[in-house]
């Protein structure tokens, strides 16, 4: 096994794999950063997921693009074909293929971060670098709650077939259906979580002070000065970018 | 610590109100716990025994949870509340440090935001900042005494219900409490797991902890307690009060106890004449019949629902490999319930009982074999459509639930079966027959556990159905509870109705069937 | 150790004083940033997507919605903090069941929005938020438009301690104002950052406008000011509608309900503690 990286590694390295690539808008820099992306994500195994997801989301996203910029781009000069009022320009295509590519790097390598980290580690390491607990808690626990909410919604289902409800094909039918499913899964989360609440507060997670952690993450200090130099190297490059394309009309 | 006379715990209770409702749910309550004491509060549901739990413990705290007037005394602290602004508030975590509290629902204690077991039991150490070499100590110490040191690394969402309860019991008592309060904590257990936490108790008193159950059966573990508090509501919607306390001896099998529908020593199965007794079938009423129960009044008329040469398997993981005759849960089951007949299936956890009723009304389709019901093949029909003639009812009845009031619940559907007229007679006489006459316009999630299974029970009967099928109908009801249960299906099955239940507990199929059935291996047998 | 008191003071002042600077900081972070998005946009996006811009957006809108959330979170209850996961989950399962409808709406702040109704202004702000950044980790697409979803659950909560919630036909007003502005607020984030929208039907909305000769920041600006008035209209039905099926001892337990009596129906019988 390769020696674990520390979760605020990771983090530091996507976020500034984003931060750069958003800020240099490029767009072979950024078909380069996604390849690398799932190059990753295929050596930690996780490049299934990690592309099914980015496939839900970037599908509908490229597409509207394309459409939008591809047909309609009053900007445009270079005009390759024109129908009615829908002119497909050149102009039009790059900027589709820009903002395309930028956002499929920027989403796979946020997803490769998330679909690899270990998120006990990285709540232990969030309440150890004084961020409120209340954050790791919103985070981890709805990591929790969401299968568990799948299958509650399921029983909720079952149950209420069960006392005679047939949903139709109808718009209004099935909305119906819904204010019925609804009523008892929002009961049954509002109350869960407020003997939950009672349950934390006397076990501390509301008073306010230090906190320990019985989790321990490994935090070498070769990956500190490694997150430092990325993350100088980083804003050193977003801020060069920046002074470049500093518009112009905006005094500097 | 020194286990002395002294009192440890000590609450008054003039009233205590929720915000938001008119009555109290608690009125004219005291209660005092010394070291090393075992207490029982013994009451039916919706008796405030949880109420009083939690106010004891700083789960509900006077004025953020409700109106409190009364006191609270914890090792010569004496906190008055009058139901004003400037009443003290109580820090709940120190007060929960020494009146540590487990509720009935174990996994409500539990943070849902660690990994393992060992961390969920230091959670409440990291909150307190408590130096790691002194956390890892005392979450060892901690585990071998709830019986969990194997289980430290396993992620506690994978757990059985027993190991979940001693995980509950771990984290309260890994601050070494004076007071632990126990809020029904041998329910769904089997009799392994309550050992265990019977015996965790005992090790505990030992050390000078007091210790409060809160529960809704007189059982053995209750008759250990030094002394016996008995809560009761005077009407179905009205708050909690004192009406008897004392030691067991003085207690058991007074009139108190069972006025406040506490299940006696002998568990549900003990309680009434039994359905099929009062249903005048033919069975001398009362009493305990020996062998088994002459078919009562079927004759040779069809059956109301019959399954033929049954099989089911759930769908394998097919990353597994082999293909085993251990994945059919149900083989070859034939099954026929006729009207006016009452049947019972037993059999242990795990062996297929929930799969089995599932298949009456359609939730699961059968891989071999048919279903009918009243004569007719249920292939095809879907669940919403086969419930016109078979009434389930589910062991949660919170899913089941879902309007605004109780009327309208239990009205639901049938509009379109009876008219308007129709529909409310039909509702309310089907309120009045499982005795909730009187709650019509309340919320339905404002009903106490056992209400709301006997408001779920309604909404079945008020559709008349040709088959009743119950899923474990003792649980979480009380005294009163079973009794209306058991009245109103032996009425049902009067009137001809089928009842198939599925049940744990033989002693109480036995007395409330007219056949038992055992469901092992996923096949039937009659026992 | 020294042994901590069994009972607690109320919270004092000094504390306030630094949240409220900072709240404040958070939401200057955020309307400087539109204001200054809206004066500097590049007229001429022919040469290349205007990374400047995105930069500006990301980085303005995030750093107002943390300082929010740092603001906010310390500060809420325990009982207010166990709903926001109750929140994020409605958000996302709710809208999938909505999304089953057919219905041509996104619908993915009830959960929000009803926090927002029983908990707060306060709490809806660090709840949208927080959803944001939360459900970012398995989208990240929806991170820059945490500062949106802030401004929708402050915007809820405001509504509810108006009493905007106690007159039916009064809550889908109340969402439309809150669509209106919410929408604003987001386009630069569609413009800049994604150079469009994420749904093939807002995208003909935008094409429709993008032929009509505008530029792509007023494109986006009139397709959110047609989708989402009308999508926060029916959230916010939705959530009044479930706030109004819960059992008033499950509302009533919140402060804010109480104080504010945010649902029509008679005052508590209790006086407020």
């Amino acid at each position: 096994m390769t020696p674990r990286l520390h979760p605020f590694t990771t983090l530091t390295l996507a976020a500034c794999a984003a931060g750069v690539t958003t800020a240099a808008a490029y767009w072979p820099l950024s078909v380069a950063v996604a390849l690398a992306a799932v190059a990753l994500a295929a050596r930690r195994g996780v490049a299934g997921r990690v592309l099914t997801a980015g496939a839900v989301i970037l599908t509908p996203l490229c597409l509207s693009l394309l459409v939008l910029h591809g047909l309609f781009f009053p900007e445009g000069q270079t005009v390759l074909a024109q129908w009615g009022p829908a002119r497909v320009t050149a102009e039009g295509l790059g900027f589709a293929l820009e903002l395309g590519t930028r956002t499929t790097a920027c989403v796979l390598v946020f997803l490769l971060f998330s679909f690899t980290v270990s998120v006990p580690d990285l709540v232990s390491a969030l309440a150890g670098r004084r961020i409120p607990p209340q954050f790791g808690f919103v985070l981890a626990s709805t990591l929790t709650l969401l299968p568990a909410v799948a299958g509650r919604l399921d029983r909720i289902r079952q149950a209420q077939e069960t006392r005679g409800m047939v949903v139709g094909r109808g718009l209004l039918s099935r909305l119906g259906a819904l204010r019925l499913q609804m009523v008892p899964l929002v009961l049954a989360l509002i109350d869960d979580a407020g003997s939950r609440a009672q349950a934390l507060d006397a076990r501390g997670f509301g008073s306010p002070g230090p906190r320990t952690s019985y989790r321990e993450v490994a935090d070498p200090p070769a990956q500190r000065l490694f997150r430092a130099a990325v993350l100088v190297l980083a804003a050193a490059a977003v801020a060069r970018r920046i002074v470049a394309s500093w518009p112009a009309g905006v005094p500097s | 610590m020194t286990a002395t006379t002294r009192t440890a715990l000590q609450i008054r209770i003039e009233a205590f109100t929720f915000h938001g409702e008119d009555t109290p749910v608690l009125t004219d309550t005291a209660l005092s716990v010394t070291p090393g004491s075992l207490t029982a509060v013994l009451g039916g549901s919706g008796s405030g025994k949880s109420t009083l739990g939690k106010l004891l413990a700083g789960w509900l705290r006077a004025g953020h949870a409700g109106q409190f007037r009364g006191s609270l005394e914890l090792g010569g602290t004496v906190l008055e509340f009058r139901g004003v602004p400037d009443d003290p508030r109580i820090n709940p975590a120190e007060w929960s440090r020494r009146v540590a509290f487990v509720p009935q629902d174990a996994a409500a204690m539990l943070s849902s935001v660690r990994a393992t077991v060992a961390e969920e039991l230091a959670f409440g150490l990291e909150n307190r900042a408590t130096a790691r070499e002194d956390m890892l100590r005392a979450v060892e110490r901690t585990a071998a005494r709830t019986g969990l040191s194997r289980l430290l690394d396993r992620d506690p969402a994978t757990l059985s219900g027993g190991e979940l309860r001693r995980l509950a019991v771990g984290c309260a008592v890994i601050t070494e409490p004076d007071v632990l309060i126990l809020d029904e904590p041998l329910a769904s257990l089997d009799a392994a797991g309550a050992a265990q936490v019977e015996d965790l108790v005992r090790s505990l008193r030992g050390t000078g902890t007091g210790v409060v159950l809160l529960s809704q059966a007189a059982d053995r573990f209750a008759g250990e307690a030094t002394h016996w508090t008995i809560l009761d509501a005077q009407t179905a919607l009205d708050g909690g009060t004192v009406t008897a306390a004392g030691t067991p001896a003085q207690l058991a099998g007074s009139a108190e106890l069972e006025r406040a529908g506490v299940i006696g020593p002998h568990g549900p199965g003990g309680i009434g004449s039994g359905a099929v007794g009062s249903a005048g079938s033919g069975v001398a009423a009362g009493g305990r019949r020996p062998g088994p129960v002459p078919a009562a009044a079927p004759g040779p008329a069809p059956a109301s629902l019959e399954l033929r040469g049954v099989g089911f398997g759930y769908a394998r993981d097919p990353r597994l490999p082999g293909t085993g005759a251990q994945d059919r849960v149900l083989r070859d089951v034939d099954f026929a319930v006729r009207p006016g007949e009452i049947i019972a299936v037993t059999g242990p956890n795990g062996a297929g009982k929930s799969t089995l009723l599932r298949h009456f009304n359609g939730l699961l389709r059968p891989t071999e074999g048919d279903v009918l019901v009243c004569g007719r093949s249920i292939a095809g029909v879907p669940v919403g459509k086969v419930a016109a003639s078979m009434g389930l009812l589910f062991q949660h009845p919170r899913d089941q639930l879902f309007e605004r009031t109780v009327l309208r619940e239990a009205a639901f559907g049938l509009r379109q079966l009876f008219g308007k007229a129709g529909a409310e007679a039909r509702s309310r006489a089907a309120l009045a027959e499982v005795g909730l006459s009187g709650t019509e316009e309340a919320h339905p999630a404002e009903l106490s556990a056992s209400q709301q299974r006997l408001l779920a029970l309604a909404t079945v009967l008020a559709r008349e159905p040709a088959v009743l099928a119950l899923d474990e109908p003792t649980v979480g009801l009380d005294r009163h509870g079973l009794e209306a249960l058991q009245g109103a299906v032996g009425r049902a099955a009067a009137r001809g109705a089928a009842v198939a239940m599925v049940t744990h507990d033989l002693e109480y199929a036995r007395r409330n069937a007219h056949r038992v059935l055992e469901l092992s291996g996923g096949s039937l047998r009659d026992i | 150790m020294s042994q901590p008191a069994l009972t607690i003071t109320a919270p004092g002042q000094a504390a306030g004083r630094r949240r409220r600077l900072l709240e404040i900081a958070g939401a200057a972070a955020i309307a400087a940033t539109y204001v200054f998005l809206v004066l500097t946009q590049p007229a001429d996006i022919a040469n290349g997507p205007a990374s400047f811009s995105a930069l500006v957006a990301l980085g303005g809108f995030l750093l107002g919605a943390v300082l929010l959330i740092v603001a906010v979170l310390p500060a809420l209850p325990t009982s207010t903090v166990v709903l926001i996961p109750v929140a994020l989950v409605l958000n996302v399962v709710l809208g999938q069941l909505m999304g089953s409808t057919g219905l041509p709406f996104y619908i993915d702040a009830i959960g929000t929005v009803l926090i927002a109704v029983l908990a707060g202004p306060a709490a809806g702000a660090a709840t949208g938020a927080l959803s944001s950044i939360v459900w970012s980790f398995f989208n990240p697409t929806v991170l820059p438009f945490a500062a949106g979803a802030a401004l929708i659950g402050f915007l809820a909560g405001m509504a509810a301690r108006g009493g905007l919630f106690r007159r039916f036909y009064l809550a889908p007003v109340a969402g439309f104002v809150t669509g209106i502005l919410a929408g604003v607020v987001s386009a630069p984030i569609a413009a800049f950052v994604f150079g469009g929208t994420s749904g093939l039907g807002t995208g003909a909305i935008v094409s429709a406008f993008r032929a009509m000769g505008d530029t792509l920041l007023a494109a986006i600006t009139k397709q959110a000011l047609i989708s989402d008035p009308m999508d926060k209209a029916i959230v916010f039905t939705i959530a009044a509608l479930l706030a109004y099926a819960l059992p008033r001892r499950t509302t009533f337990q919140f402060p804010f309900v109480r104080r504010y009596r945010v649902l029509a129906g008679k005052a508590p019988a209790a006086p407020d503690a």
